[in-house]
Formats: structure tokens, sequence, C-alpha cells
């Protein structure tokens, strides 16, 4: 059990407390303190856990880990009402200098983790998106699942604009479906749902991987309840809040994400070259609209993103050389010179474009940070590519089927396999 | 009188054999330190050749980047030059070797010589060497980070980055092995603000305009798609 994200006085009160049904995350606290999470919400960790409780029959015991620093001490409230669910609650120390966006997510999740293993937990609901009113609906179609069905994760399914969920659409989806065989439209959440066999399993991992070199990610959550043989779902939790994009830090972020899952896939190299095929996962909850308004649709500088591609074909050459097959490359050189109504990144291609880098990575044939960096010329040229498709088939507002590309994934695993297993060998 | 010019004569041709016979044992001993050199490096470029080839080095060094290295090579072939290298300095040690059997000051302080210079040499090695894998390093993150930042000429200041690594690393190596002493400073002086100057005008100057619709478009690209939200990428 990993217990050093606890501080004494707090292991003190778990102590004290002994155990809880749930324990809720509740992490989206780059909101301003205070403010109970921006935008008018005045809910405060401990009222939204204490209202999506009030929803199930049975009376549950939770413990809260929140790092708004806007909620009571555990148990407080107005005097006459009813007692309290929330037994214990703490809150997280300050954000980490030199630490990741995702790895400080983790980290946070460790704790709730720590906690939740400490008091027994049933199951853990974990919230990181940016808050909105229906936060507290969040944290039950999380949990409802894991303590009423028996489930072990429930991953997020969001409702998104054609726009959103880009890297998800593109690689983290796709990649996830043809390694591990389940078909999860978030599976780096960030918000989920755990059940104490997961959570156990997460902590074991974790404790083994810290007396190691790489640590535990956001990436491993699902990966590991895959490995696990866990059952696993989705649950409609809605339009979820997006953070501004940082279009100039674009690279770090494909670097930071890209890196982990690619860490990951090494880890579990062994286990996913035995699935074949994947499977739809049971979806819980009522689907919502997304909104429509002209103002949310999006008008990317598609121009922009395909100049950068043409670009990154025309200087980074010699690196790209050194992890992608000559045919991948004539392949690239070929779609930039297209023009802007021919251009099209071929769902094939992109496949291994993104198996050709997964394999350089494992292989380190250069420095891991230029891999992972170099790739985003190829992104934005999938971005482009992808706007346009959308754009040509009349596509507006809804969550646009990428079907296609999870097969093209699908398809090409034994060309993954087969350069995983002989690099050299193997190099169409 | 005959008798003293044939005793003189008779003396000189004594020692003068006395002196090529106390020589002939340094040369048998060269040429033995020399066949036996010659045949150490023989074998042990064969087995080095033979380790090599098994692990691949010619591929492994492209793949590392080391593309001049092949270009230079014998056959173009990397193990080719690194085996030869190795035969040649195991050849040159020998012959040091038997150079310094001869019973001399000469040779000794030679020997000596080149045995102090030694060190220097492969400090100047170590330098070309790390010089070469640090100005490689920079330049691909020039270049990579330039083409991120939508830079046309990422390319252009990748290469620079990698000459100015690569002259200073030179410079230093020189420096190390005591060759041309001030003028090599003054030269590199000279060269390295000259590289700079050059950049600094060309930016300056002659690229004034490209350098601007460069960063005008990179501003105008980073401020844009935040303002045609929703788009996200997890």
């Amino acid at each position: 059990m990993e217990l050093d994200t606890i501080s004494q006085p707090e292991l003190e009160e778990l102590e004290r407390v002994g155990s809880a049904d749930v324990v809720i995350g509740i992490l989206d606290g780059d909101s301003p303190a205070g403010a109970g999470g921006g935008d008018g919400l005045e809910a405060t960790a401990e009222a939204r856990t204490r209202e999506a409780l009030a929803e199930f029959s049975n009376p549950l015991r939770a413990a809260i880990v929140s790092n708004n620093g806007t909620h009571a001490p555990a148990g407080a409230e107005a005097a006459g009402s009813a007692p309290s669910p929330v037994v214990f609650s703490c809150s997280l120390p300050a954000h980490v200098p030199g630490e990741t966006s995702q790895q400080g997510i983790f980290n946070a999740y460790r704790k709730v983790f720590a906690v939740g293993g400490k008091l027994g937990a049933r199951a853990c609901g974990l919230i990181a998106s940016p808050p909105r009113e229906s936060s507290c609906e969040w944290i039950y179609r999380l949990i409802q699942p894991v303590l009423n069905l028996g489930f072990d994760l429930v991953a997020p399914c969001y409702t998104r604009q054609s726009m959103e969920g880009l890297l998800n659409r593109s690689v983290l989806a796709p990649l996830h479906r043809a390694l591990y065989g389940e078909q999860l439209q978030n599976p780096m959440g960030p918000d989920f749902g755990v059940s104490a066999k997961l959570l156990q399993q997460i902590l074991r991992q974790d404790s083994a991987r810290r007396r190691g070199t790489d640590g535990t990610t956001l990436a491993s959550i699902a990966v590991s309840a895959a490995f696990g043989g866990c059952q696993v779902c989705e649950s409609q939790l809605g339009v979820r809040r997006q953070r501004p994009t940082d279009w100039g830090n674009l690279s770090s972020l494909l670097a930071e994400i890209l890196g982990d899952v690619f860490v990951e896939m090494e880890g579990r190299a062994a286990f996913w070259q035995s699935i074949r095929g994947s499977r739809a996962l049971p979806r819980f909850g009522p689907p919502e609209t997304a909104p429509t308004d002209a103002a949310s649709t999006p008008s990317l500088d598609v121009q922009g993103m395909r100049e950068s591609f043409q670009l990154g074909t025309q200087s980074l050459q010699d690196v790209w050389g050194l992890i992608l097959p000559p045919t991948s490359l004539l392949e690239l050189r070929r779609m930039s010179r297209l023009s802007k109504d021919q251009f099209r990144f071929p769902d094939q291609t992109w496949a291994r474009v993104v198996y050709d880098f997964a394999l350089g990575h494992r292989l380190r044939t250069i420095s891991r940070d230029h891999l992972l960096r170099s790739f985003t010329p190829l992104y934005l040229g999938w971005i482009a590519s992808y706007a346009l498709e959308i754009e040509g088939a009349g596509v507006t507002g809804a969550d646009a089927p990428n079907e296609n590309l999870s097969k093209a994934f699908e398809e090409n695993k034994s060309y993954l396999v087969s350069r995983w297993r002989w690099p050299d060998r193997f190099n169409p | 009188m005959w008798n003293e010019v044939g005793e003189s004569l008779r003396l000189s041709m004594t020692k003068m054999l006395d002196q090529f016979a106390s020589l002939l044992p340094g040369v048998l001993a060269l040429i033995a330190a020399l066949v036996i050199s010659a045949v150490i490096a023989w074998a042990f470029s064969a087995i080095l050749r033979r380790s090599l080839t098994g692990l691949d080095f010619d591929r492994r060094v492209k793949q590392w980047g080391f593309t001049g290295l092949c270009e230079w090579s014998p056959g173009s072939s990397p193990t080719l030059l690194v085996t030869r290298a190795i035969a040649w300095i195991i050849v040159f040690v020998g012959f040091l070797v038997g150079v310094s059997a001869f019973d001399g000051a000469l040779p000794s302080q030679l020997v000596n010589r080149v045995f102090n210079y030694l060190p220097n040499v492969l400090a100047a090695i170590v330098v070309l060497v790390a010089g070469n894998i640090i100005a490689r390093f920079l330049a691909r993150s020039v270049l990579i980070g330039g083409v991120n930042m939508h830079l046309q000429y990422a390319r252009l200041l990748s290469v620079g980055v990698h000459w100015l690594v690569t002259v200073l690393a030179v410079t230093i190596a020189i420096e190390h092995l005591g060759i041309g002493g001030g003028i090599i400073r003054l030269a590199f002086g000279i060269l390295f603000g000259g590289i700079v100057l050059a950049l600094a005008l060309a930016v300056g100057l002659g690229s004034k305009e490209l350098v601007s619709r460069s960063l005008e478009r990179e501003a105008s690209r980073v401020s844009t798609p935040s303002e045609k939200e929703p788009v996200g990428h997890l």
C-alpha cells in the first residue's frame, strides 16, 4: 500500500474514521480557490458529493479528496439538517514545480487511491475535468456502475463537438482499441469510476514501478483494467468544458501524452500482442445532444496546418527517415504536394505512422523527446485532413464517426507486431 | 709508419663494426617488435571486425546519425575504418617499443615525447566526438523546435548551430594538441564572430521581411485558434 502521499495527521484521522463506502476525488482545482469552481458554480466538493450520494437508495459513507480548497471540514452541516455522509475530507498539496499536467493529475489520483485503500472503499470517483453545473451527476454516473453493477472501471463518454478530443480521435482511442481490444472513447479519462479491485491493482503496480524508473501515469488506468481482466464500461457524462487550447505548446502536450502511452505500450507488449479484434463496451446514461449554435462551430486554420505539415515534410526528412520506413516517407512526400481539395491523410498511412513512432520510441532510435516532438507536424497534417473531411461530408456539431480510422489501426496491428518483434528484418 | 696507419685503420674498422654490432640487437628488436605488433594487430582487427559485423555496426552508425563517418570510411564501411585504425595504432605502438630498444638518448626522448603527447591526442579525440554528438543533438533540437514554431528558416538555423558547435569543438581539440597556439585562438575568434555577425546581418537585414512574415504568421497562428473554440485535443 502506497501511503506516502498521506500526511501523518490525515493518517490519524483516517484511523479514527475507520472505513468509507466511496472516495470522491474532485480535482478540478485549476479554477480560482474560493470561487467554487468558477462560472458561478457555488457548490463545494462536499455539497456536490452529498447531492450525488442522495441518489443512492442506501446511505453511503464518503471521503472526499479535493484540490479547490473550498470544502468545509468533514461532517460540517447546518444545524437541524440531515447528518452529512462525508466522514473524511482532505485537500491536496499545491502543484509541484516541474511536474507535468498529466503527472500532476495522476499524483492527485494517487492520493485518492491511497485514501480509498486505507478506508477500504468499494468505489472511487475521480473528476478532473473543469467543473460544470452537472458535476454531481457525473459523480453519480461514475460510481453507480461500480457500486450497483459490479464494474471495475467506468470510463467517461463525453458529448463532443466535431473538433473536440482530436488526440483521442486520432491516436489514443484507436490505439487503445487495437492494442487492448476495448472500444473506449477516452482511454485517458480524465474522469473515472474505479472499483476496489482495480484500485488495489493500480496501487500495487504503482508501488512496484516507483521502485524502478518509470512511474505510473494516467495512461496506465485503462490499460491496467484491460490487463487485469476487469469489467469495463462507459458512462455518458454529457458536454465537457474544454480548457483553452495552447497551440504554441502543442509539441510539449504531445510529447507528454504520447510518451506515457508508448511507455505503457512497451511495458505490456507481451499482453497486447496476443489480442485480436476489439469489443464494444456497455455504455450507461442518457446521451446528451451537442450544442449546435453557430458560435461554437469551429473554423480552424486548415491552410496553416497544411503548411506546417509541408514544412515538416521538407525539413524533417532526416529525422523521420530514422523512424519511418521508406514507403511511409514516400507517401508523406506525395501528400505534401497535394492541393487543399485533394489533401487527405489516409487512415492506413496514419495508423502505420503512429505504430512506427511507437516502435521508434521503444528502440530509442533518436532521443525520445526529439521523436515525440517531431510528431507535431504529422498530427497537424492529420487535423487538417480530418477538418477537410468532415467539412466535405457536411458533419457539423456531432460526434463525427472515426470508425474507419479505428478499423485501420486494427487492420495494421499485424504490421506493428511484425515490426515490434523483428525491427531489423521487417522494414517495408 | 705504415704499420701505425694500418693499426689505426684496423682500430677504426673494429670500432665501427663494434658500433654496428651494438646497433644490431636494437634493429633486430625493432623488426621483431614490428612483426609481433603486426601479427597482434592483424589478429585483433580480425576479431574486432567479426564482432562489429555481428553487432551490425555499419547500420547502427548510420542509425546514430554519423553518416559523415560512413562517407569517409574505406568502402563506406565504418567497421573497416575502425579496425584499420586500431590495427595501425597497434603497429605504431610496436614501432615505439622497438625504437625504445635502441640504446641511446635520442630514441628514448622520442618515445617519451610521443607518450607524453598521447593524452593530448586522446583528449582531442574525446572533445571532437563529444562536440559532434552535442552539435547533432542541438542542431536536431533547433530544427524540430523551429519546424514546430513554423519557422521557414528552421533548417538554416539548425545548420548554423551545428557549425558553431563543431567549430568550437575543433578549436578546443586543436588547442589540446598544441598546434598553432595563438593563431588558432585568433582564427577561431574571427570565424566564430564572423558566423554570428553573418547570422545577425542575415536576420537583421537580408531576411528581415522573411522573419517578420514568419513571426507574424506565428503570432496570428497562436492567437487565432483560441478564439475559435471549441477545439480540444483530449
